[in-house]
């Protein structure tokens, strides 16, 4: 907090930290609190009851059980998702990054057909995730599309939608899915860089290799850390592609965390347990989000560095 | 310090002007004011025949306005689980649909919410009576005769349906009765690309139906009061015999363990199945469809358990498991009277016979059904229908359905392999058996 005496050393400017209009930020407020807030306490207290169908009607007085249900959940295939889902979610950010980087510097400077090169790029990621999970399904069917060319060139395909290799057609066609917006975030990202600097690379005499490491990418660090970050959450919670591909009850080499977190809820009717376990997957998700706000500092305003 | 109390003034009164509003939106849809009021009813989408279906809808509310002066308003749900999602809000909040179709299955977990009416003798008579109704219907209407809260409105048996030409070709004169003819039938139905069995391994809800019908057949109906008997020899064999169709028998084709049961149905459609094990007169249409058209005939399913000629004295000749909609009224409605004339109307002989028309779902009404026996394919639906059991009533019933489909979701890349191991299949049922104790446990 600024001290008196320099908010009246800046009223002349226009106005001090304590007459800032704080209050037209209360629509704001009210908005996030009843839209946030409060259904988050809300969940957090389901955590702490055993609500069910049993207790669903009188929802208050369900009996308040403390911290049974998240003990119940690390007893239960918890642990299991969290690491399906995180390993999912590193390894499909991971191989994301290249695709989008390359697909970004080669749609950087014009050339015929560019608009068209970028308008199908973008084609897996407007596309809604249910109908790419309903053609993938199909095409990996045991007699699908897949494995009959495969067939073809001398492999047995086996089967992609049940048992351990379902772990890599989730992480397939998440990548088929998903990299267009590592794409976008770096192509806009290559947008800021300064057409000077360009050109004086190219003065020195730079090779495009040097130049696309030692000046482009460098660029690109920021935005592209950015769509790692949001990209890595939105796999965690990707709901509707394990759902679509292999149905529910999952197999459990794809029982990630909003898999169980929706078959507690809404087959198994356990809300309280459920509730339990978004928590803890919200926990998970902030804790990468927490570091990177804390390594770029994001929530820095303008006026400078805050503590 | 004022200004700080003034800003919480006006967060609060924002806040409160708010809720007032939402509010105000929430009381708006109960409607029902002036003179005629407006029945909510809650019934599942038809996605075969959509357009029949809202015909349906409109007559029947002419019908209940010409009656009662009274309309009906019809809001339809996708799928059980957009259901128990509008049951969920609808008890939390106590406002919602004033009647509600729900599916067989589903009725326990309904009537566990104790959100329903329960229906005494007056209700009963309210609604028509008990006696109008195909007595097996009212077998999942509530935990027992005091206390129910479904009133049957259609019923949709689970059959076979086989190929006559294959049969015939094969020397097959009737099809099978007992789960070790079937086998019998498939192998002999079995040659070059022709498959004895069509078997939906991949799908959500066929493979528990298949295991809970022998078991019930075999003298274990799953649930004894609060005990789960999943871990249990008949328990197994059902499980063996549905796995070694593929496996051991070899009956159906590989390709079978990703099948839902829509795949199921379009496989059999090609011409080239003998039987598809699980079906209900839904499948007529992709039926007609296909290549199968007019050579294609519904049957019971077997109710002699696998491995016997002939039931155990303590097994039930199970044909189906009780499959259909039960109509249930919210004891929040305050147009309960208006909900039970509704439901008189909607299950009266020619209401149920229309219906039937319009989107083959069979009568729940018994005058009804007796009255469409002369068709002679309907014959074994019908059969059926009375032959239905219920599923055990608990409330628990969901996660118990859930934890035998999940034996099989797991045993899929074993099967694939071509055997299912000893010690996987009673690692799985000991889950299975885990899972559906500890919902019993939680039951209240």
């Amino acid at each position: 907090m600024t001290d008196d005496s320099t908010a009246t050393g800046r009223r002349r400017r226009g106005v001090s930290a304590r007459q800032r209009p704080l209050w037209l930020l209360a629509p704001g407020g009210v908005l996030m609190t009843l839209i946030i807030v409060i259904p988050l306490l809300l969940a957090l207290y389901i955590s702490l009851i055993d609500l069910d169908q049993y207790t669903l009607r009188r929802w208050l007085d369900a009996p308040f059980i403390g911290l049974s249900n998240f003990t119940e959940a690390f007893g239960s295939g918890l642990p299991h998702s969290i690491w399906i889902s995180v390993s999912f979610a590193v390894i499909a950010t991971a191989a994301t990054v290249p695709f989008g980087i390359a697909a970004a510097v080669a749609t950087q400077n014009a050339y015929r057909g560019r608009a068209l090169v970028r308008a199908v790029f973008l084609i897996p990621y407007v596309l809604p995730s249910f109908v790419v999970a309903t053609v993938w399904r199909t095409m990996l069917q045991p007699d699908g599309i897949v494995n009959t060319v495969l067939a073809k060139a001398g492999v047995a395909g086996g089967l992609w939608l049940s048992g351990p290799k379902s772990y890599w057609t989730l992480v397939l066609v998440e990548i088929w899915a998903a990299w267009p917006f590592i794409y976008l975030m770096a192509l806009a990202g290559l947008q800021s860089v300064d057409h000077e600097v360009y050109e004086a690379s190219a003065i020195d005499g730079a090779d495009w290799w040097p130049k696309l490491t030692r000046v482009v990418l460098p660029y690109l660090r920021g935005p592209v850390l950015l769509a790692c970050l949001l990209a890595t959450l939105n796999h965690i919670n990707n709901f509707t592609l394990p759902y679509v591909l292999f149905g529910a009850p999952a197999p459990d080499d794809v029982n990630v965390m909003p898999m169980i977190v929706y078959v507690t809820s809404f087959q198994g009717l356990r809300f309280g347990l459920s509730a339990a376990m978004a928590i803890v997957s919200l926990l998970l998700v902030a804790i990468p989000l927490f570091a990177y706000l804390r390594a770029l500092r994001l929530d820095v305003h303008e006026d400078g560095d805050r503590t | 310090m004022s200004r700080r109390r003034m800003r919480a003034v006006v967060a609060l009164a924002g806040a409160l002007t708010l809720t007032a509003g939402l509010a105000a939106c929430g009381d708006g849809d109960e409607g029902g004011g002036g003179g005629g009021k407006t029945l909510n009813v809650l019934i599942g989408a038809n996605t075969q025949y959509p357009q029949e279906f809202r015909a349906w809808q409109a007559s029947i509310s002419d019908k209940f306005k010409a009656q009662t002066g009274a309309s009906v308003k019809f809001e339809e749900f996708a799928t059980a689980n957009d259901e128990l999602t509008k049951i969920q809000t609808s008890v939390v909040s106590g406002t919602g649909p004033d009647v509600y179709a729900v599916g067989t299955t589903l009725t326990p977990t309904a009537y566990s919410t104790g959100a329903f009416v329960k229906l005494d003798d007056e209700r009963w008579q309210k609604a028509g009576g008990r006696d109008r109704f195909v007595p097996a219907t009212l077998g999942i209407s509530g935990p027992d005769e005091q206390n129910q809260v479904g009133i049957p409105f259609v019923s949709r048996p689970f059959v076979m349906v086989y190929n006559t030409e294959l049969l015939k070709a094969a020397g097959i004169s009737k099809p099978a009765t007992t789960w070790d003819e079937l086998r019998q039938h498939a192998k002999q139905l079995t040659k070059g690309d022709q498959h004895g069995l069509a078997v939906a391994y991949k799908d959500n809800f066929d493979p528990w139906k298949f295991v809970w019908g022998m078991s019930v057949q075999a003298g274990n109906p799953l649930v004894d009061g609060r005990t789960a008997r999943i871990q249990d020899p008949v328990v197994k064999q059902a499980y063996q015999t549905y796995f070694g169709w593929l496996t051991t028998d070899k009956v159906v084709d590989p390709a079978a363990i990703g099948w839902t049961n829509a795949q199921a149905i379009a496989a059999f459609a090609e011409g080239k199945t003998g039987y598809m094990a699980l079906t209900s007169t839904t499948a007529a249409k992709a039926l007609d469809g296909g290549k199968v058209k007019g050579k294609w005939s519904f049957a019971l399913l077997p109710t002699v358990p696998p491995g016997a000629t002939a039931r155990p004295a303590n097994g039930v000749e199970a044909a189906s498991i009780l499959s259909g909609d039960n109509l249930l009224v919210a004891d929040y409605s305050k147009n309960q009277d208006l909900a039970f004339q509704f439901v008189k109307l909607i299950t009266e002989q020619d209401a149920q016979l229309d219906y039937y028309k319009a989107v083959g779902s069979l009568p729940a009404n018994a005058a009804a059904l007796t009255s469409l026996q002369s068709d002679q394919k309907l014959v074994p639906v019908a059969q059926a229908a009375q032959k239905s059991v219920a599923t055990p009533f608990t409330g628990a019933w969901a996660d118990i359905q859930l934890a035998m489909t999940n034996v099989v979701v797991q045993s899929i890349p074993d099967l694939a392999k071509g055997s299912v191991g000893d010690a996987q299949l009673d690692g799985r049922l000991a889950d299975a058996q885990k899972a559906a104790q500890s919902a019993l446990d939680r039951a209240k």
